[in-house]
């Protein structure tokens, strides 16, 4: 199994990669744009990808993955389950606060309410944060972006006395379970 | 005028819409322009239905001018009702040297002989295609001119296109059609749709068609979108492969404007877990329905999106392969 590695190559100076994997390949490429546009301190490189694992012949030329964004678009079950599929070719270093779920129209009222809650306890499962954007107007995908970026600079060693570790355990998804919900006060 | 006329003329008034009314009636050219220019043509419409009986009786004009319009105005306009497609087969020598008059009065000939009381207009368009205008009578009634037959053939294709026709009159058509072309008899080619000009080119290939070829990447002079060099994209080949087969499968550009395609089954019930419908002999009848305002286009994108899984099933690059969209499925193949 070709599995993503997280510290298999050496950093630039500078940079920070991010990739983002969608099944439908729409707004990644919305995102990407603002991502890059947004950014102008550090040298930025977006990689899209429909789904792990990655093809073979770029492992050449493909630089160190910081942050691994998975899209998820609450309409489509297709969507979670090649997510949760591709989950399979990341090796585990990447749990330790490299991994982001990015999830679109949550508020949209078609949409199973029990999707988002599998989401919610994958993501709280793999200790990753989980971020929710609009992906339709121009101001939310700068605000996607704009967090993204917040917590790619983190991950990619480039905020001095945090790493994706600690920011991690700060922004992880949880899940509040049965026990606390039954006993209000 | 009697009664009939002036209801017809009603009638296609009332449809012809209030834009393209006045060019119609310029077109028409049996109103003088002095008459043209008396119209207001900012009144509503049932005035100008008013003024332009008036008109027409002072004129002296009959059923057989009216039609006219009505034909002037489904030429420009061919895209409503439902036109379906058929295919002549088995030519005779003398069928590609057809032409226009002979055509013209064989057709006539032929079709006052099966049945007396039928109204034909023909008339040539200027891309070479012949519109036939047929209102059916019997014995005892006069053309009814409100449910006309609208057939169009272009010479020297073995394609004729039909709106309007109902199962009574349809063989009697056939049969007129096929001796005035020369050819050995007519079949159904199962293609159909609201827009005339759509099937015309599937059956007729004139869409943008792409070939399979041995190195698809275009020649370096065409202007690449400039691309941002910090986004990259890991399965661009296989965008790129996708893309190429859908185009291959459906073509490329502007697509015709298909509206359905149909798909009866009559296959045997294959599922496991559903044992009662699995054991019965007799084949499961069911009818897939695939519907959109452009259907080629939306079959496209779903195979280039990798929603459709390529290579592109021959149950849907039929439809473009073999100029139909209704398709009748058995055990043995389609």
């Amino acid at each position: 199994m070709s599995l993503l590695k997280p510290f298999s190559r050496l950093t630039g100076l500078n940079t920070a990669n991010i990739l983002l994997v969608e099944n439908e390949e729409q707004f990644q490429q919305k995102l990407a744009d603002t991502v890059v546009l947004q950014e102008k301190t550090v040298n930025v490189n977006v990689r899209l990808a429909r789904s792990l694992p990655l093809p073979m012949e770029n492992e050449e030329s493909r630089p160190r993955i910081d942050l691994v964004v998975f899209i998820i678009h609450l309409t489509s079950e297709l969507s979670f389950q090649s997510a949760e599929t591709s989950l399979k070719y990341l090796d585990p270093g990447y749990f330790q606060g490299k991994v982001c779920f990015l999830v679109t129209s949550a508020r949209n009222v078609s949409v199973p309410p029990e999707r988002l809650v599998s989401v919610r306890t994958l993501a709280a499962s793999l200790h990753c944060p989980l971020l929710c954007a609009e992906d339709q107007t121009t101001e939310g995908v700068t605000t996607a972006a704009h967090r993204l970026l917040a917590i790619l600079k983190v991950a990619a060693g480039l905020v001095p006395m945090a790493t994706s570790l600690y920011l991690s355990t700060l922004t992880r998804c949880t899940v509040p379970s049965d026990i606390d919900q039954q006993n209000f006060e | 005028m009697d009664d009939s006329t002036k209801r017809i003329l009603q009638r296609l008034i009332r449809r012809i819409p209030s834009q393209m009314l006045q060019t119609m009636l310029g077109k028409w050219a049996h109103l003088s322009r002095e008459d043209l220019h008396s119209l207001d043509f900012t009144q509503p419409k049932w005035v100008l239905t008013e003024q332009l009986l008036a008109l027409c009786e002072e004129n002296g004009l009959r059923v057989k001018h009216i039609t006219e319009l009505e034909m002037i105005y489904i030429i420009e306009n061919p895209n409503q009702g439902m036109w379906h497609g058929f295919q002549l087969l088995d030519a005779e020598e003398d069928a590609p040297s057809i032409e226009l008059t002979q055509f013209k009065k064989q057709f006539k000939a032929n079709l006052t002989e099966l049945i007396s009381n039928v109204s034909i207009k023909i008339k040539k368009h200027t891309d070479e295609a012949i519109w036939i205008r047929v209102a059916w009578g019997d014995n005892f009634t006069k053309p009814n001119h409100l449910k006309p037959t609208y057939v169009v053939h272009h010479l020297q294709t073995p394609y004729v296109f039909v709106t309007g026709l109902t199962s009574k009159y349809k063989p009697l058509l056939n049969q007129a059609l096929v001796l005035a072309t020369r050819y050995g008899s007519m079949k159904d080619a199962h293609l159909s749709g609201r827009n005339l000009t759509a099937i015309r080119d599937l059956l007729m290939r004139q869409y943008q068609q792409v070939f399979p070829t041995k190195n698809p990447k275009p020649l370096q002079e065409k202007n690449p979108v400039p691309r941002n060099p910090n986004i990259e994209k890991e399965h661009a080949e296989n965008t790129e492969n996708r893309l190429q087969m859908a185009c291959e499968a459906f073509g490329d550009g502007t697509l015709p404007q298909l509206q359905k395609a149909v798909y009866k089954l009559e296959t045997k019930f294959r599922d496991n877990s559903n044992k009662t419908l699995t054991d019965r002999e007799e084949p499961f009848r069911g009818v897939v329905e695939f519907a959109s305002t452009n259907l080629l286009e939306s079959l496209r994108h779903c195979v280039s999106s990798g929603m459709a899984s390529t290579p592109v099933t021959p149950l849907l690059s039929s439809i473009t392969q073999k100029g139909r969209n209704y398709f009748v499925i058995t055990d043995k193949g389609v």
